[in-house]
């Protein structure tokens, strides 16, 4: 037992350094795995904040475009008669029948103007309203048609 | 100023078709001719408006002329002519003056006697034309309408 040659321990101790070593390569490929894991999943966060980003930035923009609108005193709308659409510059004060007059105006001159009206969301508008009291924002096509229609024998 | 209008023969009987079914031998029924503003003197569209009828006259229905104004609009397509049937003669009444779907300047008007009843073609029939001062003048079909 004394004559222990002393390569053969050290050999041993060799082999046993050498099976620690692959231990402590398989703890360093489970560490990347978790550290993939990690990334992939930091990853999908980023993706997921950008997407809210990006949908934050579209309501802003919205938010802007209608608050816009909401105080705008004056505005481009379209007048759409017998299927062709003009472009009208309106101020918020101005009379329904001021835009009606340059509608008919610019479409014409159409004869028998007091039979055409404005319409907007199928309703007619009022001649006396303003632009504000109608209701009337920035882009709205608006339709110059006949009040009534009919004929008779 | 005057436009001489290419109308296909099937859409005069097809115009002829809605006016018989429609109106029935009883009421007056309305049609509309259309082209496109991309080619005017070209008919390319018949319409049957929604309309309430009695012996004698019309009316069309409101929300369906809102939808059909912005179909114009969308689809690039004007109206170039009102048909519509009376009872007996064909002319153009007070009513038929006064209330036309488009009031403008070289707007034709046909009138279809006997409810649309006879032969399909303009036999006895009467149009009439918007003029600049807004009145309405006859005027021979065959200046403004050629059939295909």
């Amino acid at each position: 037992m004394d004559n222990v040659n002393p390569n053969e321990k050290s050999q041993g101790a060799d082999a046993k350094s050498g099976e620690t070593g692959c231990e402590g390569g398989g703890h360093a490929i489970e560490h990347l795995h978790e550290a993939e894991h990690d990334l992939e999943k930091a990853l999908e966060k980023q993706r997921d904040a950008a997407q809210e980003i990006a949908k934050a930035e579209v309501e802003i923009k919205e938010a802007i475009r209608e608050e816009e609108q909401e105080h705008a005193r004056q505005f481009a709308v379209e007048v759409l008669y017998d299927g062709v659409k003009k472009k009208f510059e309106v101020r918020i004060e101005e009379t329904v029948k001021q835009l009606l007059d340059k509608a008919i105006a610019a479409f014409g001159p159409l004869p028998n103007p007091h039979t055409l009206s404005l319409y907007k969301d199928g309703k007619e508008l009022a001649d006396t309203s303003t632009i504000k009291q109608a209701g009337i924002k920035p882009h709205d096509v608006l339709l110059l048609r006949p009040s009534t229609v009919k004929g008779g024998a | 100023m005057s436009v001489l209008y290419r109308l296909e023969w099937g859409m005069l009987e097809e115009t002829f078709k809605h006016l018989r079914q429609c109106g029935d031998g009883r009421d007056e029924c309305q049609i509309l001719w259309l082209s496109s503003w991309d080619m005017p003197e070209v008919i390319s569209k018949v319409v049957h408006p929604k309309h309430a009828a009695h012996f004698g006259g019309f009316v069309l229905d409101d929300d369906w002329l809102n939808k059909f104004w912005m179909e114009l609009g969308d689809t690039n397509m004007g109206i170039r002519f009102q048909v519509h049937t009376h009872p007996g003669e064909a002319f153009h009444s007070k009513t038929d003056d006064e209330f036309p779907i488009l009031h403008k300047p070289g707007f034709l008007s046909l009138v279809i006697p006997n409810f649309g009843l006879g032969a399909v073609g303009f036999k006895d029939a009467y149009l009439t034309e918007i003029q600049t001062n807004g009145g309405w003048q006859e005027v021979p079909i065959e200046s403004r309408l050629v059939l295909t």
